[in-house]
C-alpha cells in the first residue's frame, strides 16, 4: 500500500494507492490504482451510481460532481486527485428521505424522460444556484450548456431552475417526497 | 500499455526531478481535459503521469507585478474568467475566451498552461494571449527560459518546450488605458462548440486612430495559432472605420492566410469567415476602447 | 376466422363509452411511476448492475482496421497469453449461428470471412479488467486483404435509373447490393406531367444521423446453473434480443432470459444493436462460466450501432395552376451501410409516405436501399419518413413559389381530409381520425403565419427572418412489416395494489405510463396504485417491439382489453356485495359505491379480498392484434397502416447572412395524436422531438472519409443541440380520435420528430430566398447558397 505520491519503482501500475477524502459528508478511505478515474472509484468502490459515464471525454456532463466547491468532470479526473478533497454527488444533496429544491422543481415541472442525464443536470444546477441564487434564463442556459439531454428536457430545466430558485428564496430547501406533485 | 502509473510531486523541484528519475514516458498532466482525451484515442501513450495538480498552490495566480500581468500556468480558465484583476476593458478578450471555453465543468479544471501547451489551433486562451504578445516561462532542472508565445509553437501539438520542462507562467505587459481586446469564434450552433474559425484582436486607439493592433487566428495556414502580421501592419496608423476595416480585411488578410478544407468546413468558407469575424472583432474592439 | 375478434369489439365499445366523458387520469398531468427514483439517482441502468457481481469479466470488442476487406487469417496466440485475459473469442468459437441480423441473417456477430464496415468485430477479448482487455486486443494480429471501399450510395445505383452499377460487392454472397425496392404505381403520371400547368423538380439530400442517446449500449450476462443465461440489456426489444442470443448460443428460447432495467434513451437506436451486445456478453458468460459485462465507449457506440439512413432523392411534382396536385414522381435512394438492420422496413415506410399527406391523383415512386461500406443504417425515430418529408415539403414550397401561392394555401388545397383517398387508395374515414386541417389552422393562427410570411419577405439587412411550414402524416405501428400484436397482463394483488406486466419497454418516452393511466381510468383506481414491472422475457408477455410509435396505440389497446374484462368481474363482485346492478357500480378507489345510491358503499380493498374468496381471478391477459394491413407490391395500393397521426409544424428563424448561422426562434408544433393519454409524456415528446429534429436540420451529420472511417465519432465533433440551441417550442393539440384505438389514442413517438427539420428548412429558404436542398443547413451551406444565388 503506498501513499499518494510515493512510488517504489519507475513504473508500478499494479500498486494500490490509499486515498482519503470526504464524500457526501462522510470520511472514506479507498485503495485505487494509479490509472483509475474518480468516476470509476465513485461508482464501483463507493457505490455512488448516480455518477454516470456517458462519453468518458468530458463532452456530455453525465459524470459531473462538485469537488472542493467546483463542478468537475469525474471521467477526466484521476482518482488520486481526490486525496483530501470534499466531494458532493447527487446522493448527498439532500438528507435521507428528503428531496432538494432542485429535485422537487424538476419533478413539479414534469421534466423526467429517461433520466440518465439528470444527476449531471442537478449537480450543475446546484453549482449555479449556490453561486447565483437568482439566475436569469441566459445564465441558466450558460450554466447547463455542458449537459447534453438527448431526450430534450432542456426547456423544463430552465423552468425548474427558476422554480427551485423561488423555493430556496422562500426558505424551502428540502422537501418531503410526499410533497411531490403527482 | 493502456494502464499507467502516477507520480504526485511535493513541489516544483520534486516535479522537475521526477523527469530525471522516470525519464521518457513521464508526461505532465494539468487539467487533463486535453491529455486524457488524446490518451483515450490512443494518440498519446505514457508510462506515468506527473500530476501537476499538487503544484496549484505554487503555480496558480494572477498578479500585476513590475508592469507585467503574470498568470500562473495552473490557473484554471474559470479563475481567469472570474479574476477581479482582469475585470476591466483592457482584458475583455481574455474574458470572452474564457467564458466561451468548452463547458462550465471543463473550465473548472482546464488550465492556462495546459491550453498553451496543447498547441492546438483551437486553443482559445492561447490565441488571446498571442494578441497580448505574451511570453511563456518554462522551467527545468537546468533553469528557466522565457519564450515569446509567438515563437512557442512548432506544429500542431508540438512546441519548443523540451519534455523535461514545465510551463510555469505566462506573462505580458500591462496594457495601457486606451486598449481593449476581443475574442470571437463561430461554429454551427449557438451552444458551445470548438469553432470553425477563432480570432483574437487587441488594439490601442488614439482617438479613432489605431495606434497598435495585434490579431491572432486559430490558424494562418499552419496547424497552430498565429498572428496576422501583414494585416496588422496595414491597419496600424489607420482610422478605425468600417470602410477601412472592410478594405484591409478584404484585400490584405487573404494575402497572408491559407486555409485547409476538411470534413468540417472548406478552405473557402474558412477564409471568408475569418474575414467576417475579423471585421466584427475590429469594430467591436473599437467600441470597447471607447467604452461603449 | 370469420367472426370479428372479441378484442376489436371491446376496444370499440370502450371508446364509445368514454368518448364524451370527463377523464380522471387520462389526459391529465401525472407524475411518472419512476420519476422519484430517477430524480434521486437510484434508478439502475444496465451498467449500474456491474458492481453487484464480484467475479465479473469484461468483454472488449476488437474491431477491424479496414472498412472493407477479406480476412485472411487471425492470430490470437499472443493475446490469449496476456496476463489477466481469460479467453479470446473468434467466429469459430460460436456454438450456435454466427448472426445477429434483426430482420434478415446478413450480419455476423464476429466477422469470419470478411469485414464490411469499421465497426465490424474480428474478435472478443474476455478479461478480468477492461483496460487489460483493451491492451490484449492490441496484440491480436489479423491479416487483411483490403477491398475497394464504397462510401457513396450512388456508386452502387444510378439515381435516375435505379439500376445497379458494377462495383466490388459489399454482400457478394447475395449477388447484389440492392437490398429492397418498393414502388407506388397509381394513375397516369406521364399524362399528368404533360397536362400540368407547372412542374418542379429537385434533388434532395439528408445525412447519417446518430442517435446519441446518453446511455451507451451495455449488457451483463449471467450464466445460470441449468445452462441457460440471463442477460440484463439496454434494449427496446427484449424478445428480439432473446431470439438473437438463443440463436448465437444454440439454445431454445426458454433458456434465455432478457431483463430490461432503466434505459437511457433509444430513439430506435436500441432496436437491434442489443442483439449484438447481449450476444457478446452471453457468449463470454457461457464460455467462461462467469458473469460478463459488455459496454460500449461513446466512440464505439457511434461507429458500432445503426444510424438514420441518408437519402438522396429526385422528385418531380406536377400541378394545375389553381394548385391542385396532379402527380408526384420520385426516385429515392437510401444508403443502408454495411448491414440490413431494419433496412428492409425503413424504405417501405418511406415509400408509403413518399408523397406526403396529400391527395395525389397519380404517382410513380421507386425507393431502393443499398449496401455500402458505411456504418450500417437502421431504425431512427421517423424511420424513413423524415427524409421523404424533407423532400416533399421543399417541393411543395417550390410549387407554391412557382404558382405565386402562399405555402399554406397550396397545402390546404391538397391535404387529406375525411373521405379522401390516400395515394395508396386507402379511404380515410371518421374512424381513422383525420385532424390535419385543424392542426394546420392551429399552427397558422398561433404563429401569425400570413402576416409574418409577408413581413419577413420584406426584410433587408444582415439578419434575415423566415417562417416555414411542413406537414406530415405517420402511419401508426408496423403496417405490413410483420404480425402486429401486443399484450399486457394486469394483476390486481391481494392488497389492492396493481401490477402491470408487459414486454413494451420504456427508454424516456414513458409510454408504459400511458398504459397505466388507461388501466387506472377503466378500473377506477388511481395511478399511484400501479407498479410497472421491468420488461422480462421470462415474466412479462411478448408485446411486440417498442418501435413504430405503437406502444400507446397497440399496448394501450391490449390494456383496454385486460382492464375491461377485469372491471366486468370487479363490478360483479361489488354488485354481489352492495346489491345494486353491476352497471351501477362506481369505483373510485379507495371507495366503491352504487351510482344510484351512493350510501351503499364499500372499500376497494374489500372488493379485491372478496374476489379471492369467491374464486374470481383478478389477473387478466390482454391481447390485441391490429387489423391486417394491405399492400400490393407492384402498385403500392392497399391500406398500409391502421391509422395515421397528422401534424403541422411552423418554424420561425433568423439567419445571419454574413456568417450563415441559423438561429431558430420558435417552433409551433400542432399534432393530431387522437386522444391524448399521457399529457406530460406527450408534451415532453413534442419538445424533445423538436429539439432532436433541430439538430438534424442544422448541425448533425456523421461523416465518413473515403476509407469508410468515421471522421467525427464523438460528441464534440458530432454536434447535438445543447440547452443554448433550444428555441421556444409551442405544442398544440388536435384530438381527432382513432375510434379503433385505446380511448381514441394514436401514436406519437416518431411523429414528434418527423416534419420539424422540413419546417426549419422551409423557413431558412424563405429567409435567404434560396433553394435549400440538403441537410444539415450548416453556416457553410447557407454561405454557398447565397454565393451561388449572387452568381445567377
Amino acid at each position: 500500500m503506498s501513499e499518494v505520491g510515493a512510488s517504489r519503482a519507475p513504473w508500478d501500475i499494479y500498486r494500490d494507492i490509499e486515498v482519503s477524502f470526504k464524500v457526501n459528508g462522510k470520511e472514506v478511505r479507498v485503495r485505487v490504482k494509479p490509472y483509475e478515474r474518480l468516476l470509476d472509484v465513485l461508482r464501483n468502490k463507493l457505490g455512488l451510481l448516480s455518477v454516470k459515464e456517458g462519453c468518458g471525454r468530458g463532452e456530455c456532463g453525465s459524470c459531473v460532481v462538485i469537488m472542493n466547491g467546483k463542478l468537475i468532470p469525474t471521467c477526466l479526473t484521476l482518482a488520486v486527485r481526490a486525496e483530501g478533497s470534499e466531494i458532493l454527488t447527487l446522493e448527498g444533496i439532500a438528507p435521507e428521505g428528503k428531496l432538494h429544491a432542485i429535485q422537487k422543481a424538476l419533478l413539479d415541472t414534469y421534466s423526467m424522460q429517461c433520466g440518465f442525464c439528470f444527476p449531471g443536470v442537478i449537480m450543475a444546477s446546484k453549482y449555479l444556484l449556490d453561486k447565483n441564487p437568482d439566475p436569469t434564463e441566459d445564465e441558466i442556459r450558460d450554466a447547463l450548456d455542458g449537459n447534453i439531454c438527448r431526450c430534450g428536457s432542456y426547456l423544463r430545466f430552465i423552468k425548474a431552475v427558476k422554480l427551485a430558485s423561488k423555493y430556496i428564496k422562500e426558505g424551502k430547501v428540502f422537501f418531503d417526497e410526499s410533497e411531490v406533485l403527482r | 500499455m493502456f494502464r499507467f502509473d502516477v507520480y504526485v510531486p511535493k513541489d516544483l523541484r520534486d516535479a522537475l526531478e521526477a523527469f530525471k528519475i522516470y525519464g521518457e514516458g513521464l508526461v505532465p498532466i494539468a487539467g487533463g481535459t486535453d491529455l486524457l482525451v488524446l490518451y483515450r484515442q490512443g494518440i498519446i501513450r505514457f508510462k506515468a503521469l506527473l500530476d501537476l495538480w499538487s503544484l496549484r498552490s505554487e503555480l496558480s495566480y494572477i498578479k500585476l507585478e513590475d508592469g507585467l500581468v503574470k498568470i500562473g500556468a495552473l490557473t484554471t480558465i474559470d479563475e481567469l474568467n472570474s479574476s477581479e484583476l482582469l475585470k476591466d476593458k483592457r482584458f475583455a478578450g481574455l474574458r470572452d475566451a474564457s467564458k466561451t471555453f468548452a463547458s462550465p465543468f471543463i473550465r473548472s479544471v482546464a488550465t492556462v498552461g495546459g491550453n498553451v501547451g496543447a498547441a492546438h489551433p483551437l486553443s482559445d486562451v492561447a490565441i488571446t494571449l498571442l494578441t497580448y504578445d505574451a511570453s511563456v516561462k518554462v522551467r527545468s532542472l537546468e533553469g528557466e527560459r522565457v519564450i515569446p508565445l509567438r515563437s512557442f509553437f512548432l506544429d500542431k501539438r508540438k512546441t519548443v518546450k523540451r519534455p523535461d520542462e514545465l510551463i510555469t507562467e505566462v506573462f505580458f505587459s500591462e496594457p495601457p488605458d486606451n486598449a481593449s481586446s476581443v475574442f470571437i469564434k463561430l461554429d454551427r450552433k449557438v451552444g458551445h462548440g470548438m469553432g470553425y474559425v477563432a480570432v483574437g484582436v487587441y488594439a490601442e486607439l488614439d482617438g479613432d486612430v489605431i495606434k497598435n493592433v495585434r490579431i491572432a487566428f486559430d490558424s494562418m495556414g499552419r496547424a497552430f495559432p498565429e498572428r496576422a502580421l501583414m494585416t496588422e501592419d496595414a491597419l496600424r496608423g489607420m482610422e478605425l472605420s468600417e470602410r477601412n476595416v472592410d478594405r484591409v480585411v478584404r484585400e490584405v488578410l487573404p494575402k497572408e492566410m491559407g486555409r485547409i478544407s476538411d470534413y468540417r468546413a472548406s478552405a473557402e468558407y474558412r477564409l471568408y469567415l475569418s474575414q467576417v469575424l475579423l471585421k466584427r472583432a475590429l469594430l467591436e474592439v473599437g467600441r470597447r476602447v471607447r467604452g461603449e | 376466422m370469420s367472426t370479428v375478434p372479441e378484442y376489436y369489439k371491446i376496444v370499440e365499445e370502450v371508446f364509445e363509452k368514454y368518448k364524451d366523458k370527463e377523464f380522471l387520469f387520462v389526459g391529465r398531468y401525472t407524475q411518472r411511476w419512476d420519476s422519484v427514483e430517477k430524480i434521486k439517482g437510484r434508478a439502475l441502468f444496465t451498467a449500474d448492475f456491474a458492481r453487484l457481481y464480484s467475479n465479473l469479466v469484461y468483454v472488449h470488442s476488437v474491431r477491424t482496421k479496414y472498412a472493407h476487406a477479406l480476412i485472411k487469417s487471425i492470430d490470437v496466440s499472443e493475446a490469449s497469453g496476456y496476463p489477466g485475459v481469460l479467453r479470446i473469442i473468434t467466429a469459430k468459437d460460436i456454438p450456435g449461428i454466427n448472426d445477429v441480423g434483426y430482420v434478415i441473417p446478413d450480419q455476423p456477430l464476429i466477422a469470419d470471412r470478411k469485414v464490411r464496415y469499421v465497426g465490424d468485430i474480428v474478435a472478443l477479448v474476455v478479461a478480468e479488467n477492461p483496460l487489460v482487455a483493451r491492451e490484449a486486443g492490441e496484440l491480436i494480429n489479423v491479416e487483411y486483404e483490403p477491398l475497394p471501399v464504397i462510401t457513396n450510395p450512388l456508386d452502387v445505383v444510378d439515381l435516375m435509373t435505379l439500376k445497379e452499377k458494377p462495383h466490388t460487392l459489399v454482400h457478394d454472397e447475395r449477388g447484389s447490393d440492392i437490398l429492397v425496392h418498393y414502388k407506388i404505381r397509381r394513375g397516369d403520371v406521364e399524362k399528368a406531367m404533360r397536362e400540368a400547368d407547372v412542374r418542379v423538380e429537385g434533388v434532395y439530400k439528408t445525412p447519417f444521423q446518430e442517435h446519441a442517446y446518453m446511455e451507451p449500449e451495455a449488457s451483463i450476462a449471467i450464466p445460470e446453473p441449468d445452462g441457460s443465461v440471463t442477460v440484463i440489456a439496454s434494449t427496446q426489444c427484449p424478445f428480439d434480443v432473446r431470439k438473437a442470443v438463443a440463436k448465437v448460443l444454440g439454445l431454445t428460447l426458454n433458456k434465455v432470459r432478457i431483463v430490461v432495467p432503466a434505459v437511457g434513451g433509444g430513439f430506435g437506436g436500441k432496436e437491434d444493436v442489443a442483439n449484438e451486445v447481449a450476444a457478446k456478453a452471453a457468449l463470454a458468460a457461457v464460455l467462461t462460466g462467469r458473469p460478463a459485462f459488455a459496454v460500449h465507449t461513446r466512440e464505439e457506440s457511434i461507429i458500432g450501432h445503426s444510424k438514420r439512413h441518408p437519402m438522396v432523392a429526385w422528385y418531380r411534382h406536377a400541378a394545375k395552376k389553381d394548385g391542385t396536385l396532379l402527380a408526384v414522381e420520385a426516385n429515392v435512394v437510401l444508403d443502408g451501410g454495411a448491414y440490413a438492420s431494419l433496412g428492409p422496413f425503413v424504405p417501405w415506410r418511406a415509400t408509403v409516405h413518399a408523397t406526403g399527406p396529400y391527395k395525389v391523383q397519380s404517382a410513380r415512386v421507386d425507393v431502393v436501399r443499398v449496401y455500402t461500406n458505411n456504418v450500417y443504417a437502421g431504425a431512427f425515430r421517423g424511420f424513413g419518413n423524415p427524409q421523404v418529408i424533407f423532400a416533399v415539403e421543399r417541393q411543395m414550397d417550390l410549387l407554391a413559389e412557382e404558382l405565386g401561392m402562399d405555402p399554406v394555401e397550396l397545402r390546404l388545397k391538397n391535404i387529406l381530409r375525411v373521405g379522401d383517398e390516400t395515394v395508396h387508395g386507402q379511404k380515410l374515414t371518421e374512424e381513422h381520425g383525420v385532424g390535419l386541417e385543424e392542426a394546420v389552422m392551429k399552427a397558422v393562427e398561433a404563429s401569425n403565419w400570413f402576416e409574418l410570411r409577408r413581413r419577413y419577405s420584406e426584410i433587408t439587412g444582415p439578419v434575415r427572418k423566415g417562417i416555414g411550414i411542413a406537414l406530415f402524416y405517420h402511419g401508426n405501428s408496423i403496417g405490413v412489416e410483420g404480425a402486429d400484436y401486443s399484450s399486457v397482463t394486469l394483476i390486481i394483488n391481494r392488497d389492492g395494489s396493481v401490477s402491470i406486466r408487459t414486454g413494451l419497454t420504456e427508454f424516456g418516452q414513458g409510454s408504459t405510463w400511458g398504459l397505466a393511466l388507461i388501466a387506472a381510468e377503466i378500473l377506477g383506481v388511481p395511478p399511484s396504485y400501479f407498479k410497472i414491472e421491468n420488461p422480462d422475457t421470462s415474466a412479462t408477455p411478448d408485446a411486440g417491439p417498442t418501435v413504430a410509435s405503437r406502444a400507446t396505440v397497440m399496448g394501450g389497446a391490449a390494456t383496454v382489453v385486460a382492464a375491461y374484462k377485469l372491471r366486468k368481474r370487479l363490478n360483479e363482485v361489488a354488485s354481489h356485495i352492495l346489491g345494486c346492478d353491476p352497471e351501477d357500480i362506481v369505483i373510485r378507489a379507495p371507495d366503491v359505491y352504487c351510482s344510484s345510491d351512493p350510501k351503499r358503499r364499500t372499500r376497494w380493498a374489500d372488493v379485491v379480498e372478496q374476489s379471492f374468496w369467491l374464486g374470481v381471478p383478478l389477473q387478466e391477459f390482454g391481447y390485441y392484434r391490429a387489423p391486417r394491413a394491405l399492400w400490393d407490391e407492384e402498385t403500392g395500393q392497399g391500406a398500409p397502416y391502421i391509422t395515421y397521426t397528422f401534424g403541422a409544424i411552423i418554424a420561425d428563424v433568423d439567419v445571419d447572412i454574413e456568417t450563415g448561422l441559423v438561429k431558430v426562434n420558435k417552433i409551433f408544433t400542432a399534432y393530431d395524436i387522437g386522444k391524448v393519454i399521457n399529457r406530460m409524456g406527450a408534451e415532453l415528446n413534442a419538445e424533445g422531438g423538436a429539439i432532436q429534429a433541430l439538430g438534424y436540420a442544422l448541425m448533425e451529420e456523421l461523416i465518413h472519409d473515403k476509407e469508410g472511417r468515421v471522421s467525427n465519432p464523438n460528441l464534440s465533433t458530432y454536434y447535438v443541440p445543447t440547452i443554448k440551441d433550444v428555441p421556444e417550442i409551442i405544442p398544440l393539440w388536435v384530438e381527432a380520435k382513432y375510434k379503433k384505438g385505446p380511448l381514441g389514442a394514436k401514436g406519437f413517438g416518431e411523429p414528434s420528430f418527423n416534419a420539424v427539420a422540413a419546417a426549419i428548412a422551409n423557413a431558412v429558404a424563405h429567409a435567404i430566398r434560396a433553394n435549400v436542398t440538403e441537410l444539415p443547413i450548416t453556416p457553410e451551406r447557407v454561405y454557398m447558397l447565397l454565393k451561388n444565388k449572387q452568381k445567377t
